[in-house]
């Protein structure tokens, strides 16, 4: 069964444009609540607001929820696991863009 | 279809205990997971590998692929037998290994009975997440794409099928890779009175010989000859906005950088564009040429192992 449909659209870019809330955030990355919770204890998350009801996410925290959730499913990482994880590949991306390589190599 | 062996792919015999097994996963997992590695194979690794480790950490799915006999191979075409799964029971758990139901045909022929999932009567649609890649020219123009999606649905009886979608996406000018694109409404379909999902698209830009980017800055190569750098000179630069003439001042050296203010990409503030010279030596492979570096050494005083005098 398929379907064929022809729609002409304009988005938003995320990372310029949009800040999540707790809820948008957990359903951008098909994350649990309770998973996106300790990332924020754990520091890999810093929302502005004082409550969840409140926090307002950046729009580069799309990028990092779904790495942080991609690597706790699929490598099993526990949540102090992804901080580090995290910290270290952008401590990757960062000396490679020093180095003027492009990433694929 | 092809046939997969699990076993092979994870580097395993097919004694392997199951801890064996996991620990074989975890191994690869690490090695070939595409927000670690860079091999450019990595994302197709990391799939056929979740997929192994799909089938081979489950006892009931393990037990029906053993069934199939060790007499396959990788690659050799491939039916499930009539009696394929009589006597299993798999269920769906398979679904959640993080990037996606997006498993092999072999798979989907045997353990693609998935069992429907608990829908509740209202409830949002789900985001769905594409990869989108464009050059980096795009990135200075905005461009348009036909995206071809493969959406995951339950047909009537409960079995999951695919569903072609096209949408025509405008990307906007000074987008960069690692960047997403949210459509409002073009994720999963919504349940009752709920509301579509949202779909996102991740920027990534084609590889590109010529140009590196950081950020909006955008950096590139340009090799000169010896006099060119020495005695300065105009030239015709390929940007990615197209031709520009660059003027390269006498006395130009190996390393240095000429920064082309806003010419990288655009944004507020634009980025700029970085040439960074270097020097190619023209063989000497004839006499004329060995001739003309003997006058060099003759002309210059020169040593470069030694301090710069004054």
């Amino acid at each position: 069964m398929s379907q064929n449909e022809m729609t002409f659209i304009q988005g938003v870019v995320v990372e310029e444009e949009v800040q999540l809330t707790f809820t948008e955030l957990c359903r951008a990355c098909n994350a649990e609540i309770d998973h996106v919770m300790t990332w924020v204890v754990e520091g890999v998350l810093t929302p502005i607001g004082e409550s969840p009801q409140n926090w307002l996410f950046s729009g580069d925290s799309l990028r990092r929820a779904r790495l942080a959730q991609r690597l706790s499913l699929d490598l099993e990482i526990n949540p102090p696991g992804v901080a580090l994880a995290l910290d270290l590949l952008d401590e990757i991306a960062a000396l490679r863009s020093r180095l003027r390589v492009p990433a694929s190599t | 279809m092809k046939f997969k062996d699990y076993y092979e792919m994870l580097g395993l015999p097919r004694t392997a205990t199951q801890d064996e097994i996991k620990q074989s996963y975890r191994k690869l997992a690490r090695k070939y997971h595409p927000d670690v590695s860079k091999a450019p194979d990595a994302e197709d690794r990391f799939k056929e590998l979740g997929e192994a480790y799909a089938v081979l950490k489950d006892p009931e799915k393990r037990a029906a692929y053993d069934q199939m006999g060790s007499e396959w191979k990788t690659g050799q075409d491939f039916q499930p037998p009539p009696d394929w799964g009589a006597g299993f029971e798999f269920n769906g758990s398979d679904a959640g290994m993080g990037t996606g139901s997006d498993h092999s045909d072999f798979f989907e022929a045997l353990f693609g009975r998935h069992s429907r999932s608990r829908q509740q009567p209202h409830m949002q649609g789900q985001d769905h997440h594409a990869k989108v890649m464009i050059d980096l020219a795009d990135a200075y123009r905005g461009t348009k794409r036909s995206i071809s999606l493969r959406i995951p649905a339950y047909d009537d009886q409960g079995h999951i099928t695919t569903q072609e979608r096209k949408l025509e996406v405008s990307i906007p000018k000074g987008i960069r890779a690692g960047q997403h694109l949210r459509l409002s409404g073009q994720g999963g379909p919504g349940f009752g009175t709920g509301s579509a999902g949202d779909l996102f698209l991740e920027i990534a830009f084609n590889p590109d010989p010529q140009f590196r980017v950081d950020g909006r800055d955008v950096f590139m190569d340009l090799p000169l000859t010896p006099w060119e750098a020495a005695l300065g000179t105009s030239i015709t630069v390929m940007t990615p906005e197209g031709p520009v003439q660059l003027t390269i001042p006498p006395g130009s050296i190996a390393g240095r950088k000429l920064r082309l203010k806003g010419r990288g990409i655009p944004g507020a503030p634009h980025g700029d564009l970085y040439v960074v010279m270097t020097i190619a030596l023209p063989p000497a492979d004839s006499d004329q040429a060995r001739d003309a570096y003997q006058a060099m050494a003759k002309a210059f005083d020169f040593n470069p192992r030694e301090p710069r005098k004054g």
